[in-house]
């Protein structure tokens, strides 16, 4: 039951043609376009296009609380519950018409001069996937004004500091959350952050802790025990302990995009790509699934490469096309490693860097760097590392030959 | 254990916390490409031919197009929906020439793929007075429901090509023609 899937597979089947409306991509020689002119099919029964099924929950349960909210348009509990939802969704296929659809609901609220601290947070949590940190960060401000102990702005203001590598301010938020979300927040919320400062065996011990007394929580909270597990076996280097954990966060959240990513990442490091395609299968509606599911048709020298290749990038020119200012490390890794353009990888990577400092956004920048025979441009990751103390055996090795090259550099005539 | 499962933990965050998770991730967003081109005339009206392509995931979320609710939008759901489709299209958008409204003719529907999946093509021609100069167009296409929608734009006239991306807050445009 795929919720919203392979429609990007349905475009290969089409015949070749000429595309009037994608726009090429930019560094790569491309092949012709895999898309025909506008057409009319033929037969009735002719599918173009997946879209979430009325027979899921969610959506059922989506359209109930839109049907609700029509009914009653002036209640900011339904509007809540509806913007959440659309988040959830949007976050667990990958898609982000559902952050937009979130905002709508929101509107109203926020075109008041002093919205509810409620609307100010789901709105601060689409900024956020937006990655529009600062903005989400601002509006994250502003409920704590209105009210300094809601615990869900703590905690995204925690996860936003985190993933700009403010990690001394993302304690100060970690510790904010105990007044009304309770202990094992916190030490979640802690954990996270030790694992990305050189403490990844305290974080272990302290999400083994709460993963014991999970057991009767939702599904979806036991699953973001066992990603953040699986993360952090990955920092000490216990692949055996990492790969059970992301095999029981999919089967307590099965299809979930952002798991499904992370895992796939985890197999490509692992030199299992076959494994990427058959998780993937049904997720190629998703452009972070589609970029692993073409990384490993790379791995595999599949001979459909090069069309995966052209809709990864088509897809990241409409990005660009609809003036959406965001580059992220998926860019980086198709210009390096789909476009085998280091230039233009560093430079994306770079101005990722100024944005977000997840371990994924230095592994990229360094490797990069590296590509590109620019050992220097990496420098503020690597001062960055040394800083923060981030164990991970792959980005580790990685900083100590950039180190090393910088350094014969130096002592050079 | 029992009893201080509630010390432990807040019902209500444990999900929140699960959605922080949603980080870091790059994703198609809502997008329609309207390209118009105009056939400029000093004796007749100025003709404006129009080709539309909006997502069918965006279709579907507004006027339901998957009847059986199976998860998959077939060309014979579509093919019913076309006229709502149009109605819906058509009531979002205006196009003026100096200051005049033009008459829109739909002139038929197709399929349309795209990277990020398949679109209904809407084509039409808009009749403007003679001798135009100046074209408006005011688009307002699931702005209600989506702020984060973008119109993508191009308009071609003579030699010149204009483009401009149509969001809630350029949502009206004026080109020379």
């Amino acid at each position: 039951m795929g919720r919203v899937s392979a429609a990007a597979l349905a475009i290969l089947a089409m015949p070749l043609g000429s595309a009037a409306t994608v726009a090429t991509p930019g560094a790569a020689p491309a092949p012709a376009p895999p898309f025909q002119a506008p057409y009319t099919p033929t037969n009735d029964d002719t599918v173009l296009q997946e879209v979430p099924s009325a027979s899921d929950p969610v959506v059922r349960q989506m359209r109930l609380l839109r049907g609700k909210l029509d009914a009653d348009a002036g209640s900011v509990v339904i509007a809540e519950q509806l913007a959440q939802t659309y988040i959830d969704f949007g976050r667990q296929i990958g898609d982000a018409h559902y952050a937009g659809y979130a905002e709508a609901v929101l509107a109203p609220w926020l075109l008041q001069p002093s919205p509810p601290a409620v609307v100010l947070v789901e709105y601060a949590t689409i900024l956020q996937y937006r990655h529009q940190f600062a903005d989400a960060r601002r509006e994250l401000k502003r409920a704590l004004h209105l009210d300094p102990h809601n615990a869900q702005a703590w905690l995204t203001l925690a996860t936003v500091d985190m993933v700009q590598g403010d990690y001394e301010t993302a304690g100060h938020d970690c510790t904010q959350v105990a007044v009304s979300g309770g202990y094992a927040l916190v030490i979640a919320c802690t954990a996270n952050l030790r694992s990305y400062i050189g403490q990844a065996q305290q974080s272990l011990s302290l999400l083994t802790q709460i993963d014991g007394q999970a057991r009767a929580m939702p599904a979806g909270f036991r699953s973001w025990l066992q990603g953040l597990l699986a993360e952090t076996s990955e920092r000490l280097g216990d692949w055996a302990q990492a790969e059970v954990h992301y095999r029981k966060a999919l089967s307590l959240t099965p299809e979930d995009n952002f798991l499904m990513v992370a895992y796939a990442d985890f197999l490509l490091d692992r030199k299992r790509p076959a494994e990427v395609l058959t998780l993937l299968e049904n997720a190629s509606q998703s452009d972070t699934a589609f970029l692993r599911i073409a990384l490993a048709k790379s791995a595999l020298a599949s001979p459909d490469l090069p069309l995966y290749t052209w809709i990864m990038g088509a897809r990241f020119a409409a990005l660009k096309e609809r003036g959406s200012d965001y580059f992220g490390r998926e860019q980086v890794r198709f210009a390096l490693y789909l476009q085998h353009d280091p230039h233009a990888a560093l430079d994306l990577a770079q101005r990722n860097w100024e944005v977000q400092r997840a371990p994924w956004d230095a592994r990229v920048l360094l490797e990069a760097a590296q590509a590109a025979g620019q050992p220097q441009a990496a420098f503020a990751a690597l001062a960055f590392l040394r800083k923060t103390g981030l164990q991970d055996p792959i980005i580790e090795p990685l900083a100590r030959r950039i180190d090393a090259e910088l350094k014969s550099a130096a002592l050079a005539p | 254990m029992r009893q201080s499962r509630g010390l432990w933990f807040d019902a209500a965050l444990v999900g929140i916390a699960a959605a922080l998770a949603s980080l870091a991730q790059a994703h198609s967003a809502s997008d329609a490409y309207l390209t118009l081109t105009a056939q400029n005339s000093t004796v007749s009206d100025t003709v404006v031919h129009g080709q539309w392509d909006i997502a069918l995931r965006d279709l579907d979320f507004v006027l339901k197009l998957d009847d059986n609710g199976d998860g998959r939008i077939v060309w014979g759901e579509l093919r019913k929906h076309q006229k709502a489709v149009a109605d819906y299209a058509y009531s979002n958008i205006v196009i003026m020439a100096d200051g005049k409204a033009c008459r829109i003719e739909p002139t038929g529907q197709a399929v349309d793929n795209h990277a990020d999946g398949a679109y209904a093509a809407l084509f039409f021609d808009a009749f403007c007075g003679a001798a135009a100069s100046q074209l408006t167009l005011d688009y307002r296409l699931f702005f209600r429901i989506d702020p984060s929608h973008r119109g993508v734009f191009v308009l071609r006239s003579g030699a010149k090509v204009a483009t401009a991306v149509l969001s809630p807050v350029n949502a009206r445009i004026e080109l020379g023609l």
